[in-house]
């Protein structure tokens, strides 16, 4: 009688414990992989304005962006004239600017990575090390929300221990169709640091995407960086030759 | 009152080696500490001086909060208004103008990020050291553009000498895109591997036309005539220029709030002259203890007569006390009278320092260190002494008072 009796008890544990899995098994790793190819597509080729924007002033810039993959991308100001040319160039983890006014192409070197990008509030780290988030984070769904009648994904990132990376722990929160609607930041001592959030979900080059991307640092008032893409193309590919320095300095489109 | 003076002095002069060796020890100690105490502040003022003319200045005036963020965006909107405010401000030697963006710097090999810093040459060379630390090449002046000076551990990293180009690629005040090329005209080598290591500098006319500042400027740093001076220009500055009605808010800063790594470390050196100075007051306060314990003890017999005649025990201790006070008034006057001639010889004349003097020359810093008199140094050690020495004095006056005159007086 006492061994059936603890039988049965285990036996309802396991059971317990096997109901308590989502049965559609939902892989924190699998669903932020998905989320970051959806968002960044196979190649893409993008105009948008960047307004950068502080308490006492304002200044908004034109730009062209090509990606390729998980970690290639160039980005080619084109206004206002007096920054037109200038360009940015990303392959794997390494970066180059160029300048027109003084024709010359310079790699970024590690110190500068921590540098905020042409004076925005993303850092060239931002641009340079946008793959690290599948690569050095590991994920956890920490709870699901309702937003519009879709679910929203709350997941909480912390890097792997030997990661290459400055951030302490990331949120993140994924729409149930991949849209990601915002990234958290935070240090070393898990404080926060700045968040990224999107807006204005459209359809765009043929999928919904956020039309309005805005990174603000926690404690700045007044001080935020907003990106509006005008114009979006998904495509299959992209020619290497466009990923080159030779195209950073003369980009032929 | 006054019989008591009389029988105390005399009392002294009755073993007239005694009393000069004890009047010595307390002279020589009051010496040495008024000299010391003057070396060392003299010292500080000099390794003051010398620091801030490498780069800070004695004060500086900026955008409010510009110390902690270095915005590029923070400035001084009209340099000019300010600088004829300097002019009209009494106490100031000189003054020059300062702008600085962090930009990437790139060579033909190696690329960094450091600091631009944009200058007056004129004016740069009344209030630093910079023109005098150039090893190679030469220092800029009014008709330079797109030339350059670098420090010597930068020109190393980014593997360039005289006369090679450098990229400059940085954000403007308005936030475009800043790029500039320059060519090396001067190497700087100032000791100080930070400096050495993380600016090049720029002619502010280039300066201001690569990083569109419109005429602004970030720093405006100021040399005062003395050292002691900088608190009252600090104040008369600090509302006439809060008052220019600028967009941005125009603070004043001392070179303590510059520079605060070198207050704390002159304290930390002065903390450690103070225990010297207490450990030698000690050494000399046994020695006079044990003078006054020996006369105490030859003078038993006297006593015990004192005390039969009819002497209170309170006023034989304070005949004690008078005498010890005026052993040590003596010394006290002596070694501060003394002490004070030699300081101020040197004050004049300066102390060669040896062998690093070459060393000190090479940076700007004279190798002379000259000792400084102020009431503080010439009084603070001899008031120690004149505390220490009364105290020791206490034990055999107090003592006195336990003698039974009839044992003492037949005391061998």
């Amino acid at each position: 009688m006492k061994k059936w009796r603890l039988m049965s008890f285990v036996g309802s544990l396991f059971l317990l414990i096997g109901l308590n899995q989502d049965s559609s098994a939902l892989d924190p790793q699998t669903l932020v992989k998905d989320c970051f190819n959806y968002m960044r597509g196979e190649a893409s080729f993008s105009t948008i304005d960047m307004t950068i924007h502080r308490p006492d002033w304002q200044r908004v810039m034109k730009m062209k962006a090509w990606t390729r993959g998980e970690s290639d991308s160039l980005i080619i100001i084109t206004s206002p004239p007096k920054d037109d040319g200038n360009g940015t160039l990303k392959k794997g983890r390494e970066m180059w600017m160029f300048n027109p006014k003084v024709n010359r192409i310079i790699k970024l070197p590690p110190s500068m990575m921590s540098q905020a990008w042409l004076g925005s509030d993303f850092s060239n780290n931002d641009l340079a090390k946008t793959d690290s988030l599948i690569k050095d984070y590991e994920h956890r769904v920490e709870g699901i929300d309702e937003l519009d009648g879709k679910k929203v994904y709350r997941v909480r990132s912390i890097p792997k221990p030997e990661a290459p990376v400055v951030w302490g722990m990331l949120k993140l929160r994924i729409r149930e169709d991949l849209v990601l609607l915002a990234q958290h930041y935070y240090d070393e001592d898990l404080e926060p640091v700045k968040s990224m959030t999107t807006s204005e979900i459209m359809l765009l080059g043929g999928k919904l995407f956020p039309r309005i991307w805005v990174m603000k640092k926690t404690d700045a008032k007044g001080e935020y960086t907003e990106l509006k893409y005008h114009q979006l193309e998904f495509k299959r590919g992209l020619p290497k030759t466009i990923f080159t320095l030779s195209n950073l300095k003369n980009p032929r489109r | 009152m006054s019989l008591d003076i009389k029988i105390a002095w005399r009392n002294i002069w009755r073993n007239p080696r005694r009393s000069i060796l004890t009047i010595s020890a307390v002279a020589f100690a009051c010496m040495i500490l008024v000299f010391m105490l003057s070396f060392q502040f003299g010292t500080y003022e000099t390794m003051i001086n010398s620091s801030l003319k490498i780069r800070t200045g004695h004060l500086q005036v900026q955008a409010d909060t510009y110390q902690d963020k270095r915005d590029m965006r923070l400035v001084i909107p009209s340099p000019s208004k300010v600088g004829k405010i300097l002019k009209n401000t009494s106490g100031i030697a000189a003054y020059t103008f300062r702008a600085s963006a962090f930009s990437l710097i790139s060579s033909e090999k190696r690329t960094y990020g450091a600091l631009v810093v944009g200058i007056d040459p004129g004016r740069e060379a009344g209030v630093s050291t910079l023109p005098k630390l150039i090893r190679e090449g030469s220092y800029l002046t009014e008709k330079d553009r797109d030339e350059a000076l670098i420090g010597r551990l930068l020109a190393k990293n980014l593997q360039v000498k005289l006369g090679d180009e450098l990229i400059l690629l940085g954000q403007g005040r308005d936030g475009s895109i800043a790029a500039a090329s320059v060519k090396i005209k001067g190497i700087y080598s100032s000791g100080i591997d930070e400096f050495d290591r993380s600016s090049i500098q720029i002619p502010m006319k280039n300066f201001q036309d690569v990083y569109s500042m419109r005429g602004a400027v970030h720093e405006i740093v100021v040399i005062a005539n003395h050292l002691g001076d900088v608190s009252g220009i600090k104040t008369a500055l600090g509302k006439s220029v809060a008052e220019l009605n600028s967009k941005k808010l125009l603070v004043t800063l001392d070179w303590q709030e510059l520079m605060p790594g070198l207050i704390q470390g002159i304290k930390i050196d002065l903390i450690g002259g103070i225990i010297f100075y207490f450990l030698l007051i000690i050494v000399v306060a046994f020695s006079i203890l044990n003078t006054f314990l020996m006369a105490f003890l030859e003078r038993t017999r006297e006593f015990g007569v004192l005390r039969a005649i009819g002497i209170t025990p309170g006023r034989m201790t304070r005949l004690l006390l008078l005498e010890s006070l005026s052993m040590t008034a003596l010394g006290i006057i002596t070694g501060i009278v003394f002490g004070g001639l030699i300081t101020l010889y040197f004050q004049a004349h300066g102390i060669e320092m040896g062998g690093s003097s070459e060393l000190l020359k090479q940076f700007g810093i004279s190798g002379k260190m000259y000792p400084k008199l102020s009431l503080l140094s010439a009084l603070a050690g001899p008031a120690a002494v004149l505390t220490i020495t009364f105290l020791t004095a206490l034990y055999p006056a107090i003592k006195i008072r336990r003698l039974k005159p009839v044992e003492a007086m037949v005391y061998v």
